[in-house]
């Protein structure tokens, strides 16, 4: 390290990490000493690309496998991430949506769980700024709030997706994405090969293709090969963050302290540090996604641009959030869809159905014997997803009667959504959440826990786009 | 990271589904039931005759490939297993067709369809084949 005490110390680099150091360099004009740890390092894209490609690459033992990360109870219940350096983005899929404003207000509309400290139109204007950071695609028109164009034009759309959208106007449309549909910012346009997680034209948003050059500022020492384990508290402050290099414990000091790693090492690095909030580490798990195959009487499904191409607010808002879940539907173009019967091999349709969660208590994280290694114990979806599934298999054949549908085949939920989410909570005192609405720890007031971690309730909308407007909300209101 | 099913079918489509070397026991004579198959269930497609050998050989040496595997295919051959019957049958159908250049030719069933190698998304031309590049939007007239 240059130094022995730092303003500023932050874990991880991934999008909940580098939205808050956007705002947080742009608030501050005097100097300041800042520390970012990242647990892996840095695994260029060109590289991640060649291990896809089946080729050699002097990086592919930088990859960490995520069931080496932690000990997963539930082995029926996958966790995949990405470590090292820009986190998960890259594995990401692009998917931005904005959540609904009444995703932030469950118990004042339907009486579930709790309302977060903060509403849509707080975070309004951070939604627009990292839309246009991330360069999003998307429609005009959307069921959400929000004027005027996205940054850039929408993706096309399929033959399905025109008919739904005449049907369901605002409720149906071309996913808002972070897959630029135009050249953009040292970004290629999609080429729809539909392998999202690394992208081959590199057309998806990563941190490091961002362009935002945050980890070049001269102020940033970031130091790879870091992994937070703990903290060390005096009171009601955190003084010195705990972490392993090459094998051995070190500590180092900060005024201010952020957590940007994701939700399920947050929770163990407070965990170890002894945090005795009692909402820390629980009501952790993510929405569930389960695959409905539309097969199509005469009708290719054609025209349309990479995997997820479209999203379907039919089943989202309304009264029977009171008695079950949102559902989100996402359009998936997926090429491995196809039929095999002569002249249908393209007469169909697949959705992937999001359904929210809630944040049980039956979730959560410990640490485990290995300070390095929390334990993840999930053991239950809640009764009011479960309802929620049965209700869209009510209410899909209806929806679906704009188009000429031969059958419906439902397959089993996934094991993994990709959407990590709770741990700590978001709310307005000690005794309903862990952080409170700028993701300030209640207790440690200068200690940030960012990340989708922090969501009070889960939505059935993609986590990242709101978590990066939290990031930026956050670091806004609090420097 | 999502998150998907892809995983497992790319790691197919890529051969990275990686087996102790004592399961790599190739069976060619059973090799050519799979083939069969193919003939069977498109046999109303021009198939370039090589290119149905070839993709087996890829196709059985770059997934699971021991000897019960290769048993089932005789089996699934003489007992008429369709591809609605049988996941194995239907992927064997399906990455043939995604491995060749039906689907970049709009599915011209009047041309000779040829094996463009092992399907990859990474590797192939155009692996989506409902795409766009495939199919793309209509300019409207002025």
């Amino acid at each position: 390290m240059k130094y022995d005490y730092y303003d500023l110390i932050v874990v991880g680099t991934g999008f909940a990490s580098t939205f808050f150091l956007k705002k947080y360099l742009e608030k501050n004009k005097a100097t300041k000493r800042i520390l970012v740890l990242d647990r892996g390092q840095f695994f260029p894209h060109a590289e991640r690309l060649k291990v896809k490609q089946g080729e050699p690459s002097d990086f592919s033992h930088m990859e960490e496998p995520w069931e080496d990360a932690i000990i997963n109870e539930n082995k029926a219940k996958r966790w995949p991430f990405t470590l090292g350096f820009g986190g998960c983005s890259n594995c990401w899929w692009g998917c931005t949506p904005r959540f609904m404003p009444s995703d932030f207000k469950m118990n004042t509309l339907f009486g579930v769980e709790k309302d977060w400290p903060l509403d849509y139109d707080a975070l309004d204007a951070y939604y627009y700024e990292a839309e246009e950071l991330m360069s999003i695609s998307g429609p005009e028109d959307t069921p959400f709030p929000r004027k005027g164009k996205y940054p850039l034009p929408p993706h096309t759309f399929t033959a399905v997706d025109k008919i739904l959208n005449q049907t369901y106007g605002n409720k149906y449309i071309s996913q808002p994405s972070a897959r630029a549909s135009r050249p953009t910012k040292g970004r290629n346009a999609c080429f729809a090969k539909s392998t999202c997680d690394v992208c081959p034209v590199d057309a998806k948003f990563t941190v490091e293709n961002s362009q935002m050059r945050i980890y070049e500022n001269e102020q940033i020492e970031l130091v790879f090969g870091a992994q937070v384990f703990s903290l060390e508290t005096a009171g009601n402050q955190i003084k010195k963050v705990l972490y392993v290099k090459d094998g051995k414990d070190f500590e180092i000091t900060g005024e201010v302290i952020v957590l940007g790693a994701n939700p399920i090492f947050n929770s163990n690095i407070l965990l170890n540090a002894g945090d005795t909030n009692r909402f820390t580490g629980k009501g952790f798990g993510e929405q569930l996604g389960m695959q409905v195959l539309i097969y199509l009487n005469n009708m290719k499904n054609t025209g349309g641009s990479t995997w997820v191409n479209a999203n379907g607010y039919m089943l989202y808002d309304g009264e029977h959030r009171k008695d079950y879940a949102a559902c989100l539907i996402e359009t998936n173009n997926a090429p491995y869809y196809i039929r095999l019967e002569r002249g249908k091999w393209l007469n169909m349709a697949s959705f992937r159905m999001l359904f929210e969660d809630l944040p049980l208590d039956e979730n959560f994280i410990k640490p485990s014997a290995n300070k390095l290694i929390p334990r993840v114990s999930f053991t239950k979806r809640s009764d009011y997803t479960m309802k929620g599934i049965e209700n869209m298999k009510k209410k899909l054949p209806g929806i679906l009667s704009c188009l000429p549908v031969e059958q419906l085949k439902y397959l089993d939920p996934f094991p993994n959504e990709g959407h990590i989410i709770g741990g700590t909570r978001m709310g307005r005192s000690a005794s309903d959440s862990v952080v409170d609405k700028n993701m300030i720890h209640h207790q440690y007031r200068n200690l940030f826990i960012l990340g989708a971690g922090s969501f009070t309730t889960f939505s059935a909308s993609n986590p990242t786009l709101t978590l990066s407007a939290l990031s930026l909300y956050s670091a806004d209101h609090s420097f | 990271m999502k998150r998907r099913r892809f995983f497992i079918l790319a790691g197919l489509s890529t051969g990275l589904l990686i087996l102790p070397p004592a399961l790599y026991i190739s069976a060619p004579p059973l090799r050519k039931f799979a083939v069969r198959l193919i003939y069977k269930e498109l046999n109303y497609l021009k198939l370039e005759p090589n290119g149905v050998e070839k993709y087996v050989d890829d196709f059985f040496n770059s997934s699971i490939n021991n000897m019960l595997v290769n048993l089932k295919w005789k089996t699934f051959y003489y007992l008429r297993v369709s591809p609605t019957q049988s996941t194995q049958v239907y992927d064997l159908i399906k990455y043939y067709l995604l491995s060749t250049d039906f689907f970049i030719y709009k599915t011209d069933e009047t041309r000779m369809i040829n094996y463009l190698g092992l399907y990859n998304p990474y590797k192939s031309p155009i692996p989506n084949p409902y795409s766009f590049q495939i199919y793309p939007p209509k300019k409207e007239s002025k």
